[in-house]
């Protein structure tokens, strides 16, 4: 990812929103500002300030931290990184079928992972103590719908 | 005095046990969520937002004020002990009081910090209970043209103060505007933005948005690093927490001072609490009789700075008390929590939900009374907090996260976006682009939609009703002098910057 290619994707992004834009179909009931309208100026806005952002990042004017040593990536990054949106995939495919526990303590493993933590024993415990902790806490404190625990397949 | 009697009735509402309880639990958590990092309260008052179907709105508005203040307490721990800031606003309490604590003299830094909280806290809190009555007079005499203008005002202060660029300020507020519009428009029923998806029908929840830049972003961005992996090195615990006569001389104006600083600058549309302790700092550090010590460990770098922080944060509760305007990511929160228990936010506030406002006014008072209570007692507390390995710290973060996002209706589907908008986060934070206008434009963007609607259907379609209008006027040439004057003066820099002598290049 380089300031160059942000701007790409937010020019994405404007052509998508631009395409939703002629998308909303004009309003049966007269008014004055129609509820196209709004949406269309936003668009035009973001555009022009992704074109300058853009012009800024070809002419490398943008900020990367990783041009940055202090704050650049160390090596593994690309790892760290999968692991931690691997464990929203984990609990997104999983909570279903077993049930919370399970599912967030596999994806809490994940998270840990991220953060050079092995994936032992020892992890799987400490990341079951949280999600226990929480899972009581927010499901049968407070009342907040978590589903079941476990759920045996 | 008519305000003066509204604030005895809310004090004796939030005085009820049950209150007092849930602003004690916000004043804890709020501590704790500012002690550690990668939280913050904007983050923990959205994951808080499910609570909202089960909890009457004076405990969960007095909770998350508890919140909000306590965080702003609990981030002068990690600045003195960790030099880590917990949140952007106690960065400048780090340049002095770390270095206090490095040369023994941590007890008087977090003794400093932890009074002048109080102190300016209940100096702001005051302004804020005698002025915030004036304020909802004059605003409503405000029509839509004028809320319009104000939302229009407040968005590009939003953008053009928060962070480092104008323009990529104004990315993030475009992204965040595009956001709101998302759903059903609710005075045609038109969907839009929503590729069919009936999950977006509703439009995007703030919870989502709010966690997965936050929290999400901060873990990716952290995780791309690979530098948080081991927990910072804490300077140990050193000195009294008592003050001497002379500590107590040197921070009691600079106390006042921040005050001062803090609650109007927090009061203006995106005055934040960055800019007011940075004025402190540098104003103490003029002011001071040891001059000298700047940099090394001066008491008055330490107080005047956080008290600047407290004051500013009951400083943000007064547009959004008065005017409904968010001008911070928490005060957006807690606009949209207004919202789920169905309160109309604005100036109509203090008539239609008067004991709620005055309970929660009157719950800033005890709640910075708790704090002085809670804070310098359970110092150690907090320093074990700041133990936790990374790792199982951020397992915890992400888990707490998931469950708030989950726990709102049981959605994948959204457990999904907040990975995306988690991306979303991880990309601005690398590529320095800030988060708070997406918060703030995602909130605003229907409000503002509404009131241009509003204002047009008045004028019959006339747009000069925004320009002709003088209070409207006013507001527009404020907010387009806002966004011209950054590019002005940069270019009124480079040209004052002498030339290079070899490559013609500027030297400055």
């Amino acid at each position: 990812m380089t300031p160059i290619r942000v701007s790409l994707l937010l020019g994405l992004v404007c052509l998508v929103a631009g395409w939703q834009v002629i998308q909303i179909p004009e309003s049966a009931i007269e008014m004055a500002v129609g509820p196209a309208l709004m949406p269309a100026l936003i668009v035009g806005g973001l555009s022009l300030v992704s074109l300058l952002y853009g012009i800024g990042a070809y002419r490398g004017l943008q900020a990367d931290d990783a041009a940055d040593p202090e704050q650049a990536a160390l090596s593994g990054s690309t790892t760290r990184f999968l692991f931690l949106l691997g464990a929203g995939a984990i609990f997104i495919g999983l909570v279903g079928l077993v049930g919370f526990v399970p599912s967030a303590t596999l994806c809490g493993v994940c998270i840990a992972r991220a953060f050079d933590a092995p994936i032992n024993l020892k992890s799987f415990l400490i990341c079951g103590a949280i999600v226990i902790f929480f899972w009581f806490l927010f499901s049968k404190i407070l009342g907040i719908g978590l589903g079941p625990a476990l759920t045996l397949i | 005095m008519e305000a003066f009697e509204a604030l005895l009735a809310g004090f004796a509402s939030a005085l009820t046990p049950t209150t007092l309880m849930w602003g004690f639990i916000g004043c804890f958590v709020g501590t704790m969520v500012g002690v550690l990092p990668g939280l913050g309260p904007a983050l923990t008052i959205a994951l808080l937002l499910p609570l909202t179907y089960h909890v009457p709105a004076t405990s969960m508005f007095v909770m998350f004020a508890g919140i909000y203040y306590g965080a702003a307490y609990g981030g002068s721990t990690t600045s003195i002990l960790l030099n880590t800031p917990g949140e952007t606003s106690s960065v400048v309490t780090a340049l002095e009081g770390n270095k206090m604590a490095r040369s023994g003299r941590a007890g008087q830094a977090l003794a400093t910090a932890a009074i002048g909280s109080f102190v300016a806290g209940t100096i702001a809190i005051l302004a804020l209970t005698f002025i915030a009555p004036w304020v909802v007079e004059v605003a409503l005499a405000f029509g839509p043209a004028e809320y319009f203008s104000l939302m229009v005002l407040s968005l590009v202060a939003v953008s053009s103060v928060l962070g480092n660029s104008l323009l990529r300020g104004l990315v993030s507020l475009g992204l965040g505007l595009l956001i709101g519009m998302v759903g059903i428009d609710l005075q045609t029923g038109q969907m839009r933005f929503t590729f069919g998806q009936p999950q977006l029908l509703d439009g995007i929840e703030i919870t989502v948005a709010a966690v997965g830049l936050f929290a999400v972003g901060e873990a990716l961005y952290l995780a791309w690093q690979g530098r948080s992996s081991q927990p910072g090195s804490l300077t140990k615990l050193s000195g009294s927490l008592w003050m001497s006569t002379q500590d107590w001389a040197r921070s009691w104006k600079a106390w006042i001072r921040g005050a001062l600083f803090g609650f109007p600058i927090g009061a203006m549309p995106a005055g934040g609490a960055e800019v007011p302790t940075l004025l402190s700092y540098y104003t103490e550090k003029k002011l001071s009789k040891h001059p000298e010590e700047f940099g090394h460990g001066a008491i008055e770098g330490v107080a005047g700075p956080e008290a600047a922080n407290n004051a500013s944060a009951a400083g943000v509760l007064m547009p959004l008390l008065t005017l409904g305007i968010p001008t911070s990511a928490t005060a957006a929160v807690m606009l949209s929590a207004f919202e789920s228990y169905g309160i109309q936010t604005g100036p109509q506030l203090f008539s239609t939900n008067s004991g709620l406002v005055w309970t929660l006014i009157a719950s800033l008072y005890i709640g910075n009374f708790i704090l002085l209570v809670l804070n310098l007692p359970l110092v150690g507390l907090w320093v074990k907090l700041l133990r936790i390995p990374p790792p199982w710290l951020y397992a915890g973060i992400i888990v707490v996260s998931i469950i708030g996002v989950y726990g709102a209706g049981q959605s994948l589907f959204n457990v999904g976006l907040l990975f995306v908008f988690g991306l979303a986060g991880y990309i601005m934070r690398r590529f320095d682009f800030p988060a708070a206008p997406v918060l703030v434009g995602l909130i605003l963007s229907p409000l503002a939609e509404q009131s241009m609607r509003q204002a047009l259907t008045i004028s019959q379609g006339q747009w000069s009703t925004f320009i002709t209008r003088p209070i409207s006027a006013t507001l527009l040439a404020i907010a387009v002098m806002l966004l011209l004057a950054q590019p002005l003066y940069q270019r009124w820099k480079n040209r004052q910057a002498p030339i290079g002598p070899e490559d013609g290049s500027p030297t400055a």
